[in-house]
């Protein structure tokens, strides 16, 4: 009786399973009569709501307009999308479409064969689409492995009730601006809001003050190995991040703080300047959830010029954010370049206006109805006379990695400037060996 | 705490005697507060978890994080269930939870008997290569695991997910089982075995029953794990009908993050289970203990 | 008895699909670590049989002897809150009142999943509005530190979380182990005159010594790859500060590309782990008069 109920346990176990994986199988069969396209990507309903839509929309227009072509969507949280994406990768599982990011993470992928080149959809008429130099930070040896939705610079956002208060004028010299922030510390406001937990966000300070100080090419060659990262402007530069610290320029416990509980600092007027991504715009004008009297009270100001710098303020600090990749061994290749192709122009579209995003594709501000803050940025971009990406996209993973380390400890006044220099030119040797 | 229950059974009264008499009544006041402390301690989450989900973002920045809410906001409650496609993702976090569960306290009692109370030679070191599991970090599997469950074609199905769980909770329940079966008295088995019944009678009949309490103690050990886990879910699941409910709360907590007072609703919906289950299997250890001396 | 006992038949039967599961999904994982820690692999692309350099970068790499201190200090600490978990238990399974009612509070925190646990703790250590520098700065301390951003603070401020994450696991655990202990030994002994104290240490603590050897192998074992808190808290910064084994293996995997590299930490942290639960239970053996 015993024994009877032991096999029946097992037996039932074994059943349940079996219905189970005959279940995902089944409905597999059932509806793959035509192709269809795995799509992955990170912005989930929950968190990027906007985004989320209009990603809906697209892929029921281009059902719509291919039939027999379905696609497939799995959608995971930013973090988890990266992991899964490693995953998938060290067993050649990627999908046939999802999100990269550009330079020093796609290269990887690129060289171990998995993205397939999109040159001939971009010589397909898109390339004009795209704003001049976005796609070429998706570039390996001379072919494109991605195409951007996103194009970002990062301004100082300030709060115009702060400084107001404080007989404070936007600055345009460094030594205004160490003026400000002067001021402000001086009052008991937290000048900056700065989360440097992730580190990243403490590095586009370095990135700007290494701009200002040196230009906009002392950076980009200390990474591509043309130049070295002991140039005096790459130590001055951490010299000044370490002065401003000592000026207690940052909110208390920065190197402690996510990115996103600085940014709500800021936005609660606990702080007076924050320097984020224009990805941050919808916070200073269309987001409901943000006081109106915050949105009305936010404005941005170039990084301010450094006496006797190289660079000047038209120079920013940037690039395209996540773009698109098709998987080389796709067996639905042909469609996904399709989908691929659709998705941009239809994002280009419809991204400004219904989600606040600034695509990689040309805006027409002429047509559009948009913000004042939006029409700011786009006319700023179009004067730009340099965008330096990211430091941590240039960079391969791992000297990533280093730089972000090296950048907390810089902040948190654990290394000399010139360790600091050296250190970085230590881990780019490494790499290139 | 429950000075609202009737009165004391002499049995409470007893045994408060008894401590009185032995232990000075100061000292046992100073335990008994410390002892509030440690709960209070413990249960602030949740209370802080639910005022924070009816809070919407200007009051959870700006005011203090022990101060009501102005207006409790129910309606995040409702967004998230509206829009979080929480009924199926709940309903597979219960399928996995529970199949996993029952096969793991199965199979981990099984071996457990097996190896305390059978002879054969290898069972020392049977009882290791389990251990070992024990000591692997997660994410080291998860490249190997996807390929294994890609090559058996298990990729992206419940029973990789159930499989899972109970493989990696196996060495943990043995060893909690172990401990307690190491304390059980034998006598009962062997004076079974004299009279002639067989080893399964033995194992289901009278030591399944008897180590009902640690059993019910593994059950939920394990429940509160699988429960939680998302790492397995979103490496081995890409169908968004046989995701769980955790992996719907990650996908609330992104990187683009503004609603927290619908993250705070999410995680109140997701704990909420969670919470019935344990009280009430919970009690089951209680009756499982007074059943188990009853009978001894 | 003993050809009941010793039937392979049912042996086999019983151990088997247990040993088989644990043997397809734990020992692949097992093997394949060791395997990449011999190869220089991004996790992408070709692999390159490099045989034990990873290793011998591993032994120069300060950064991960640094997580392998903190990790140790976390299993310390973990190990002596055992202490702790234990005196409660004995306290509550003294049949006091409310000891049920109790022993449920003192397991919500393991309830929750540790992206809630992480959320209210950096709440609480905030370094300008949270509650436990609100509580600082009405006593008096004029600058409270930064916990989590204080190279000095930041691995003492996870440890705590994660020793009160884990109080009612091991108080369910010491609690079950102790209502096990048959009633009449308890009062064979209260007759012949012993205080609590003695009945405690004397009587309770060497019936549930093997349950309390178990729980310092987890325990220890548990802090030794423990992640989660830490990897959401702090991502093991700033500059490495609460960086532990786990975490580290985790960003040289995942965010550095490193994959390789990676199973290396893996795999060495499989070895610690096997000497430390060696050590424990060598240990206990010692002072064991009478094996069972």
């Amino acid at each position: 009786m015993i024994k009877k109920a032991y096999f029946f346990l097992l037996a039932s176990v074994l059943v349940v399973s079996l219905a189970l994986t005959g279940c995902s199988k089944g409905a597999e069969n059932e509806s793959g009569s035509g192709k269809v396209i795995k799509f992955m990507h990170l912005w989930p309903a929950g968190s990027s709501k906007q985004h989320h839509m209009i990603v809906e929309e697209i892929i029921k227009e281009f059902e719509s307009e291919h039939p027999g072509v379905r696609v497939e969507v799995e959608v995971l949280e930013n973090e988890q999308y990266k992991n899964k994406i490693k995953v998938l990768s060290s067993s050649n599982k990627l999908p046939d479409v999802g999100f990269t990011w550009a330079a020093g993470y796609l290269k990887p992928f690129a060289k171990g064969n998995l993205f397939a080149p999109l040159d001939d959809v971009l010589q397909d008429g898109l390339k004009d689409d795209f704003v001049k130099g976005t796609t070429e930070a998706y570039a390996v040896d001379g072919k494109t492995y991605g195409l951007p939705l996103e194009l970002n610079i990062a301004p100082i956002y300030y709060n115009k009730k702060i400084f107001k208060e404080n007989n404070l004028e936007v600055p345009k010299t460094y030594e205004e601006f160490q003026h400000v922030v002067k001021t402000l510390e001086s009052k008991g406001i937290s000048p900056i809001a700065l989360g440097n937990k992730d580190a990243w966000t403490g590095s586009l300070w370095y990135m700007y003050l290494a701009d200002r100080i040196g230009g906009p090419k002392v950076l980009n060659q200390a990474i591509d190995r043309s130049g070295s990262f002991e140039n005096p402007a790459l130590v001055s530069a951490a010299e000044e991040i370490q002065k401003l610290v000592k000026a207690n320029a940052f909110n208390k416990g920065f190197n402690g703080l996510s990115n996103d509980e600085a940014k709500s600092e800021f936005l609660n007027g606990k702080a007076g300047m924050y320097l984020m991504g224009t990805w941050e715009l919808p916070n200073f004008t269309t987001n409901e959830e943000i006081p109106q009297d915050f949105r009305d009270q936010s404005g941005y100001f170039k990084f301010p010029t450094v006496k006797d710098g190289k660079g000047d303020i038209d120079s920013w600090v940037g690039g395209p954010g996540v773009g698109l990749f098709v998987a080389q061994n796709s067996e639905v290749k042909e469609e996904s370049k399709k989908f691929v192709k659709f998705f941009i122009e239809k994002w280009g579209e419809q991204s400004v206006t219904k989600a606040g995003v600034i695509p990689a594709t040309k805006v027409d501000t002429d047509k559009l109805d948009l913000p004042k803050l939006y029409i700011d940025v786009l006319n700023d971009l179009n004067q730009a006379s340099n965008i330096t990406l990211f430091a941590d996209v240039q960079m391969s993973p791992s000297v990533a990695e280093t730089h972000l380390n090296l950048i907390q400890s810089l902040y948190g006044n654990e290394i000399k400037p010139k360790d600091y220099a050296k250190q970085h030119e230590t881990a780019l040797k490494n790499e290139e060996n | 705490m429950d000075t609202a229950k009737p009165v004391q059974t002499s049995h409470r009264e007893k045994s408060l005697l008894q401590i009185k008499r032995l232990a000075n009544p100061v000292a046992y006041g100073i335990l008994y507060s410390f002892l509030i402390v440690v709960a209070a301690f413990q249960i602030y989450p949740i209370v802080w978890l639910f005022l924070f989900s009816l809070k919407n973002n200007q009051e959870i920045f700006n005011t203090s994080p022990f101060s009501l809410p102005t207006q409790p906001k129910w309606e995040n409650y409702v967004k998230v269930w509206i829009e979080g496609n929480i009924g199926q993702y709940f309903f597979n976090s219960v399928l996995y939870t529970v199949s996993a569960v029952v096969l793991t306290v199965l199979l981990a009692s099984m071996v457990t008997f097996a190896i305390t109370r059978m002879r054969w030679k290898a069972s020392q070191p049977v009882l290791g290569l389990f251990m070992i599991g024990l000591m692997i970090p997660v994410h080291s599997t998860l490249i190997p695991l996807f390929d294994t469950f890609t090559k058996t074609n298990l990729i992206d199905s419940p029973l990789s997910i159930i499989l899972s769980y109970t493989a990696f909770n196996l060495p943990i329940t043995i060893m909690i089982l172990l401990g307690f079966y190491e304390a059980l008295p034998r006598e009962v088995e062997e004076a079974a075995v004299m009279d002639g019944a067989t080893i399964h009678h033995i194992f289901f009949r009278l030591t399944l029953p008897m180590t009902s309490p640690v059993i019910a103690t593994t059950a939920i050990i394990n429940m509160i794990y699988n429960w939680n886990e998302f790492v397995f879910v979103n490496t081995f699941i890409s169908s968004d009908t046989y995701k769980t409910l955790t992996v719907g709360i990650q996908n609330f907590i992104g990187q683009y993050t503004t609603d927290w007072g619908a993250i705070g609703a999410t995680l109140m919906i997701s704990i909420l289970p969670i919470l019935i289950a344990f009280f009430l299997l919970s009690n089951r250890i209680v009756e499982g203990i007074t059943a188990g001396s009853v009978k001894g | 008895m003993n050809q009941v006992m010793a039937n392979k038949k049912v042996i086999f039967l019983y151990v088997a699909p247990a040993l088989l599961l644990v043997l397809v999904l734990v020992y692949i994982p097992i093997v394949l670590t060791g395997y990449y820690g011999l190869m220089k692999w991004d996790g992408i692309g070709e692999m390159e049989f490099i045989g034990l350099k990873n290793y011998k970068d591993l032994i120069q790499d300060h950064l991960f002897w640094d997580s392998v201190y903190h990790s140790f200090l976390l299993a310390l600490f973990s190990a002596l809150s055992l202490i702790g978990y234990l005196m409660i238990s004995i306290i509550l399974a003294g049949n006091i009142k409310g000891a049920d009612l109790l022993r449920k509070i003192y397991l919500i925190p393991m309830l929750l999943a540790s992206v809630v646990i992480a959320q209210l703790w950096m709440k609480i250590y905030h370094p300008s509005n949270g509650i436990l520098n609100h509580i600082l700065m009405k006593l008096g301390v004029v600058d409270p530190p930064s916990w989590l951003a204080d190279p000095r603070f930041t691995l003492f401020a996870i440890i705590i979380p994660v020793i009160w994450q884990y109080a009612g696991f091991y108080i369910l655990i010491y609690y079950a182990a102790l209502k096990n202990i048959p009633e009449e030994i308890v009062e064979a002994a209260k007759i012949d005159g012993a205080t609590p104290f003695q009945i405690a240490t004397r009587i309770k603590l060497p019936l549930i010594k093997s349950v309390i050897i178990v729980t310092i192998v987890l325990a220890v074992v548990g802090s030794l790859k423990y992640f989660d808190l830490i990897y959401i808290m702090t991502g093991g910064g700033p500059n490495g500060a609460s960086e532990v084994m786990a975490s580290y293996m985790y960003n040289q995997a995942f965010k550095g590309f490193n994959f390789g590299y990676a199973s290396a930490v893996g795999f060495f942290l499989l070895l610690i782990c096997l000497v430390a639960t060696y050590l424990i239970r060598k240990l206990a053996a010692t002072g064991q008069d009478t094996p069972s």
